[in-house]
């Protein structure tokens, strides 16, 4: 596409035009004036225009039907499918069987003992803690369940993370290929996932570990190819000067190089699957998420929070520990005598857990949490939903927010021409982007419509304008304070460090409990959820501006304000931009959450199919988030993708 | 002359697309670099550069950055393919060696010390310089037993178990040399091997080097951009510009004899006396006696002559195997200082 360019200077044109955004939004409006009244006349309609439809439901739900009929019969099944089938559920049991016979006193051990050599004595009591509080609140067999599950589906993610990895680390064409499948794999919800599985395996075991690999996989993949690809290069030189052949290069530079990549790549991995492992209890995980789920259908927090809480715990254990492997990676290794101790040390205390007879967690010795925390939450319902003086009350604020913000929003958008939101898409993800990262997008969006799911799509879409604006003002002001006031970022810090680790499902817990079910909550989640990315990306991108610069405009007099308005924020414009990316992108994967606590729309859509056994209105819906997430991450897309750290 | 360990020979290295066709092509080596490259998209590193390296000499290459002196050594040992020319090691063509050839030869017959010390950094101090000798499938004994002796050798005894991150720049780049020096090369590279280093590191280093050099005798091919550090070590020095050599000699031919402005240039600030020698300063002829009371060697520079020449306050002879050559007095030492001394008498 041709685009005019500024250089040569050009007689009669207003100033305005020269402007690169300027000359997009012209051809834009050229584009524009020749195809609406063309489109407006054949398919003039507010809504995605009828004929413009496919129906694929049917064809889906034939497609499904067979699976489901031939899945006992078929070859591809029976030789295949089923192979995988089977050894995920005999590997998941036998973990659990293991990690059921090292008992609790043994199980808790082992992690501290790991923990204790990888990370130190602080976080070995922490983990020990951890553990015992799981079975404190008595969830000792279902923290077994998803670890067990979690375990299994870690060690596929990084088998075929590092094959991956590896490959496109070492092949420049592969690395091509797979690179924008690992983008895009990055920016979908959890929920996309789903529902493929489930069609292929139904619901059960099988089809949750797969789900969990396909989505934790990538980071490991990614980040080995960054490492290999990463290394020092008068390193590789220096090794390949001594005659080194390809595998002793191999073996001996590039993976320990990349060693770091690596450590964080299992970090990643790991915090993925977990967010997955619960999420899936959707298709029969069960374990901890299990337990969320059902508690949050009949809204009863206390059972939810019973079950949110070591989802928690065990999120940060993992997270503090795994982290710490990867900072160490450069230090000397620690004596393998300790180690040995150490495992002496964890067998004992297993040995002796057994012996005592003591291998289940003692009934005993839990504390009931969901009764206090139901009683709480009535009297929240009951003196703080409405009707408290002046504030009003959180149940108002919700209905407020959906009255206000909500419904205006999605009504806006419903009623916007479909061309209109095409158009609209377009020219924000142009201006942002390139003319490909815009085509993408209207494809994506039109792709929506195509499905025939333009007005739920709209509701979602509505529910992450909100949400990223609500995330946007509160992040950006964080961020910009955290920047200016190093005390305020030391006091963040720890909180935003929970706050990421934790999955995704853990923030439908309080939300539910302040502001009961509905859209409002679905979208304070997904604020909740996306608000430390955002806070964190703001405040690096301010911090890491040019000191000089700053310290040019100091000299000059700037005053703090100017100093912000003018130096800081326009050179943070990338991290701003990005910041605005990640927002989207995470609060779209919470809003689609929300389907389960009444978010409604898209979300809501594959619960039900799932939950009625009606694959093809999933299926449907899990492409239109497909279609979604692309959409939302090409729009704002800049123009050069930075390497994105965290999720 | 002894033979030389290195002949190269109208070697070209010419980067970017179908590059292969330049060197051939008499209307685009005649190009300069700018409009070659506005012209055929390619960057000429090496230009038809050719020279010899002797057995036992410090051969250096020296260059501002961009004149295509590093890339001109990794050609010595393919690291980057050169594009044209030849390239013979002890009578062995280096561009026609099979993979399994080439791994003999950067195994054992040239090692290379680099700018920033490519150590491994997840290794010890022992294990780095091992590493060469690991590589060749050397037991864990043995190659150990070999990286003490080197270590020791380069300095760094009682620090063999730590980490390249706990190790000042210059112990790194002795671990580089250690390194290199552990294969026991018969030629060692060097790239710059001490421009990221402290100007007083940096002296410490060319000392070493100088003192391993006369300690060893082993052949060197060492690249520098810094003048004072080439005219230190070099026996040789292959001055190069835009991947050309515009002279090659001694350092007392370059301070003394710029082949062009260039050189001239380059040379102007050269403490003269530090480089040149009483040979190219006396006054040629003998002195008729046979007493030859403060003499001098001819191979010595002309700052120690002014000394001698100083304290005893009359010219001094200059004697090479009890033959008196020639006599050095005020004037001819300060002619060199000044840089007045009479043209072409150098021999």
């Amino acid at each position: 596409m041709a685009t005019v360019t500024a250089s040569a200077p050009r007689v009669g044109l207003p100033g305005v035009l020269k402007h690169r955004a300027a000359q997009k939004l012209l051809l834009l409006a050229l584009l524009a004036a020749v195809l609406v009244p063309l489109a407006d006349a054949r398919w003039a309609s507010g809504s995605w225009p009828h004929a413009l439809t496919v129906d694929v439901s049917k064809p889906l739900a034939d497609a499904s039907d067979w699976i489901i009929d031939n899945r006992d019969s078929h070859p591809l099944f029976l030789y295949f499918f089923g192979y995988i089938s089977n050894a995920v559920v005999l590997c998941v049991r036998a973990v659990y069987l293991l990690l059921l016979a090292a008992g609790w006193a043994g199980v808790t051990a082992i992690g501290a003992v790991v923990a204790w050599r990888v990370a130190g004595v602080r976080l070995a009591v922490g983990t020990a803690a951890a553990f015992l509080a799981c079975g404190l609140l008595g969830m000792w067999v279902p923290t077994m369940q998803t670890l067990a599950l979690m375990v299994v589906a870690v060690l596929v993610s990084v088998l075929v993370g590092l094959v991956l990895g590896l490959a496109a680390g070492l092949s420049d064409r592969f690395h091509r290929a797979l690179r924008p499948v690992l983008d895009t794999m990055q920016v979908l919800p959890a929920f996309a996932y789903l529902l493929p599985v489930v069609l292929i395996f139904g619901i059960g075991v099988p089809a949750a570990v797969l789900a969990t690999v396909v989505y934790a996989a990538p980071p490991m993949a990614r980040l080995t190819a960054l490492g290999l690809r990463g290394a020092d290069k008068e390193v590789l030189e220096a090794v390949e000067s001594l005659g080194a052949t390809a595998p002793q290069r191999l073996l001996t530079a590039r993976i320990p190089l990349a060693r770091k990549e690596l450590l964080l790549g299992l970090n990643q991995t790991i915090m993925m699957a977990l967010s997955m492992a619960v999420i899936a209890s959707v298709i029969g995980a069960g374990g901890l998420g299990d337990r969320v789920y059902q508690a949050l259908a009949s809204v009863d927090v206390g059972a939810a929070l019973e079950a949110g809480i070591p989802i928690v715990l065990l999120a940060v254990v993992l997270d503090r520990i795994t982290a710490a492997a990867g900072e160490r990676a450069g230090e000397a290794p620690g004596s393998r005598l300790a180690w040995l101790y150490a495992a002496v040390a964890a067998v004992v205390v297993a040995l002796a857990g057994r012996l005592a007879g003591r291998l289940d967690w003692p009934d005993s010795w839990t504390v009931n949490l969901a009764d206090p925390v139901n009683r709480a939450v009535d009297w929240m319902t009951a003196h703080l939903y409405s009707g408290v003086p002046v504030v009003g009350g959180t149940a108002d604020w919700a209905g407020h927010f959906t009255t206000w913000v909500l419904d205006p929003v999605r009504s806006g958008l419903q009623w916007l021409p479909w061309w209109a939101v095409l158009l609209l898409v377009a020219a924000l993800a142009w201006l942002i982007g390139t003319w490909r990262t815009a085509l993408t997008a209207v494809l994506a969006m039109a792709g929506i419509g195509v499905l025939g799911v333009w007005k739920p799509s709209l509701d979602t879409l509505s529910q992450v304008l909100a949400a990223v604006a609500v995330t946007l003002v509160l992040g950006f002001a964080t961020g910009i304070a955290a920047a200016r006031s190093d005390r305020f970022e030391r006091l963040l810090r720890p909180v935003l460090d929970v706050f990421q680790t934790m999955p995704q499902f853990v923030y439908l817990i309080p939300v539910v409990a302040l502001f009961g079910v509905g859209r409002a909550p679905a979208v304070a989640a997904a604020v909740v959820y996306a608000l430390p990315a955002v806070v964190r990306i703001t405040t690096q991108g301010l911090r890491q501006v040019d000191p000089a610069a700053l310290e040019s405009a100091r000299s000059l007099g700037a005053s703090s304000t100017q100093q912000l308005r003018q130096v800081q924020l326009p050179l943070a414009r990338p991290a701003l931009l990005l910041a605005l990316n990640q927002g989207v992108v995470l609060v779209l994967a919470v809003v689609i959450i929300g389907g389960l606590v009444g978010g409604g729309a898209l979300g809501y859509d594959v619960v039900f199919g799932l939950a009625q056994g009606d694959l093809a209105t999933g299926l449907v819906a899990g492409a239109a988030i497909v279609c979604l997430g692309l959409m939302l991450d090409r729009v704002t897309q800049p123009t050069q993708r930075r390497t994105k750290g965290g999720v | 002359m002894s033979t030389p360990v290195f002949s190269v020979e109208g070697l070209w290295k010419v980067f970017g697309p179908k590059g292969d066709r330049v060197p051939g092509d008499p209307e685009l080596t005649a190009l300069e670099p700018a409009e070659l490259r506005s012209r055929t998209g390619c960057t000429a590193a090496v230009r038809d550069v050719s020279f010899d390296v002797h057995k036992g000499e410090v051969f250096v290459v020296m260059g501002l950055s961009g004149s295509g002196k590093s890339t001109l050594v990794r050609c010595l040992t393919r690291l980057i393919e050169p594009t044209a020319g030849s390239i013979v090691i002890d009578g062995e063509d280096v561009r026609a060696m099979d993979k399994t050839r080439l791994r003999e030869l950067r195994r054992h017959r040239a090692a290379m010390v680099f700018q920033h010390f490519g150590l491994l950094p997840h290794r010890t101090v022992i294990d780095n310089v091992a590493y060469g000798l690991e590589i060749q499938g050397l037991g864990k004994a043995e190659r150990r037993a070999r990286a003490q002796e080197v270590v020791a050798k380069v300095g760094l005894e009682g620090m063999e178990q730590r980490r390249p991150a706990q190790l000042s720049g210059g112990q790194r780049q002795r671990v580089g040399l250690a390194r290199a020096l552990a294969v026991d090369p018969e030629v060692l590279l060097f790239d710059e091997p001490f421009s990221a280093l402290d100007p007083l590191i940096r002296r410490d280093m060319q000392e070493e080097v100088v003192r391993l050099h006369s300690e060893e005798g082993r052949t060197m091919v060492f690249i520098t951009h810094d003048l004072s550090e080439a005219l230190k070590l070099g026996d040789r020095i292959a001055l190069m510009r835009d991947g050309r050599v515009v002279q090659l000699g001694t350092p007392e031919e370059i301070v003394s004899h710029p082949a062009d402005d260039y050189v001239r240039e380059f040379v102007r600030d050269v403490a003269r006396e530090q480089v040149m020698t009483v040979r190219t300063a006396m006054r040629p002829g003998g002195c008729d006696g046979t007493e030859h009371p403060g003499a001098l060697d001819p191979d010595e520079v002309v700052a120690d002559a002014i000394k001698v020449v100083a304290r005893s306050g009359r010219a001094a002879c200059v004697v090479e195997d009890g033959r008196c050559l020639g006599v050095v007095d005020h004037e001819r030492l300060l002619g060199v200082v000044a840089g007045t001394e009479p043209k072409k008498e150098a021999v």
